[in-house]
């Protein structure tokens, strides 16, 4: 198995290491049509809903791979009433995620909805919240990488956090199901 | 001379399918007298990348069903991935050949980046094993098989072609892959020949193959479900959604685990600075 930093050719050009391409978040159609249906149910006072992917790491030739095997939903009382932001968990609620990535030893993948079509974009506040929280997880799994993607109806985009990396890569998701839905493939971006 | 190959008469397929298929990547596994069919079929579609793997050479048995061989390939002991290649090429030039002399399990790091993996082995023992490995990355499988059976002094030719798609019913689920099978398998390990094999039902369930892949990447139609396994009965030339599927759990309970996702071996050691 290759490492990251093993030398790849391409053509006629050797490349020191292989993060050519961007990681990747795979995840079954059966588990996004679930996430995304629980992210759209309202909430008494969160303008939105997040959840976190729980995914297994591989390398594969070209890039790292998130696959996201299970879901842990943020559950009604760990959001706080929070105008300033669309939804902002807990203290009690990040600890229950936390716990989730400690026992279950997975990467951790923040995920959230907006309700359009086209390329989606984190806001000032998801950059700035997402460089906070999502190293944190680095304190109970810090040899896995971590992330936060944000769904469009049709498309997400995302970011990912690599162990040793001093800053975070853009992610690109591929929805398994029928049909495959993979957001470097189209072109509504 | 044209030198782009000119999808227009497929252009009900979307407006982005040309790119979507110019951009997604497959393997096919076992570029035989299945493989061969395929690899010429998303060719002729405009697919942009294939993974082909197979480590055998073409030899005179081959001939009677293998796509693209020629006797001077017979004569040259050619092998079967670069008689791929030169099918593809040949359709369409710009089409990026990845190719594996080898054994699937030789190159696992390059399939894990495909979008789809194609089975055309001979094997369960070897489907069985395929289907872990894809559903261990969420990777679709499409398998296709077919059997000449003898009872009686007549013969009689059946084939299926399998979609095992990530989260869905698998092999096992289906009936495909059982203990049982896979202990007769074993016992007979290196006694058989040859198994009877001949063009037309390749071609067939090759068609069938593409065309679970076409819904996949650039679904025509989207009220119709795709089925996951297809039945072919070859003496009354017929193809039809399998009554199994009627007595399917929803979902398969043989590959529900978050353990089985990913690298079992991961380790920090996997990783390195990326600057």
């Amino acid at each position: 198995m290759p490492s990251l930093l093993d030398p790849i050719q391409i053509g006629e050009i050797t490349l020191p290491n292989r993060v050519i391409m961007s990681p990747l978040t795979r995840l079954t159609a059966t588990l996004y049509d679930d996430l995304v249906q629980r992210l759209r149910e309202p909430h008494d006072f969160a303008g939105e809903r997040v959840a976190f992917l729980k995914c297994r790491p591989a390398l594969s030739a070209t890039s790292l791979l998130l696959l996201a095997g299970g879901v842990h939903h943020v559950e009604n009382e760990d959001y706080v009433n929070d105008p300033s932001a669309g939804a902002t968990v807990g203290r009690s609620g990040l600890r229950k995620v936390l716990q989730v990535a400690y026992m279950e030893a997975v990467s951790i993948v923040h995920v959230h909805l907006h309700e359009h079509r086209g390329r989606p974009r984190f806001s000032k506040t998801d950059l700035r919240e997402n460089a906070l929280f999502v190293p944190d997880f680095w304190n109970v799994q810090p040899s896995l990488p971590h992330g936060a993607v944000v769904f469009s109806f049709d498309s997400a985009v995302g970011q990912c956090w690599i162990p040793c990396s001093p800053s975070p890569s853009s992610v690109d998701v591929a929805i398994v199901g029928s049909p495959m839905r993979c957001t470097w493939k189209v072109t509504n971006g | 001379m044209a030198d782009k190959l000119n999808l227009q008469r497929q252009s009900f397929l979307g407006a982005d399918s040309e790119i979507v298929l110019g951009r997604s990547r497959a393997a096919l596994l076992g570029l035989g007298g299945g493989g061969s069919h395929i690899a010429q079929q998303l060719a002729h579609i405009g697919l942009g990348s294939f993974l082909v793997i197979d480590p055998d050479f073409i030899d005179d048995t081959n001939l009677n069903r293998l796509v693209g061989a020629t006797m001077e390939d017979v004569r040259l002991g050619t092998a079967k991935i670069d008689i791929a290649e030169r099918v593809i090429k040949a359709v369409n030039p710009a089409a990026e050949t990845i190719k594996r002399r080898a054994n699937w399990t030789e190159v696992t790091a390059e399939l894990r980046d495909v979008d789809v993996i194609f089975a055309c082995v001979d094997s369960i023992g070897c489907r069985s094993e395929l289907e872990g490995f894809a559903r261990r990355f969420l990777i679709p499988l499409i398998d296709i098989g077919m059997d000449v059976h003898e009872s009686s002094g007549e013969f009689s030719i059946s084939g299926q072609v399998m979609l095992s798609m990530p989260g869905k019913p698998c092999m096992r689920c289906m009936g495909l892959v059982t203990d049982e099978a896979l202990a007769k398998e074993a016992a007979r390990y290196g006694a058989a020949g040859g198994k009877p094999q001949v063009v037309w039902p390749n071609g067939t369930l090759a068609s069938i193959a593409v065309g679970l892949f076409m819904k996949l990447v650039t679904p025509w139609e989207t009220h119709k479900s795709t089925p996951l396994l297809l039945e072919y009965d070859g003496d009354l030339q017929t193809v039809a959604p399998s009554n199994k599927l009627a007595y399917l759990p929803a979902y398969c309970k043989h590959f529900d685990s978050l353990n089985e996702l990913g690298d079992p071996f991961w380790t920090l050691d996997s990783l390195a600075v990326v600057e």
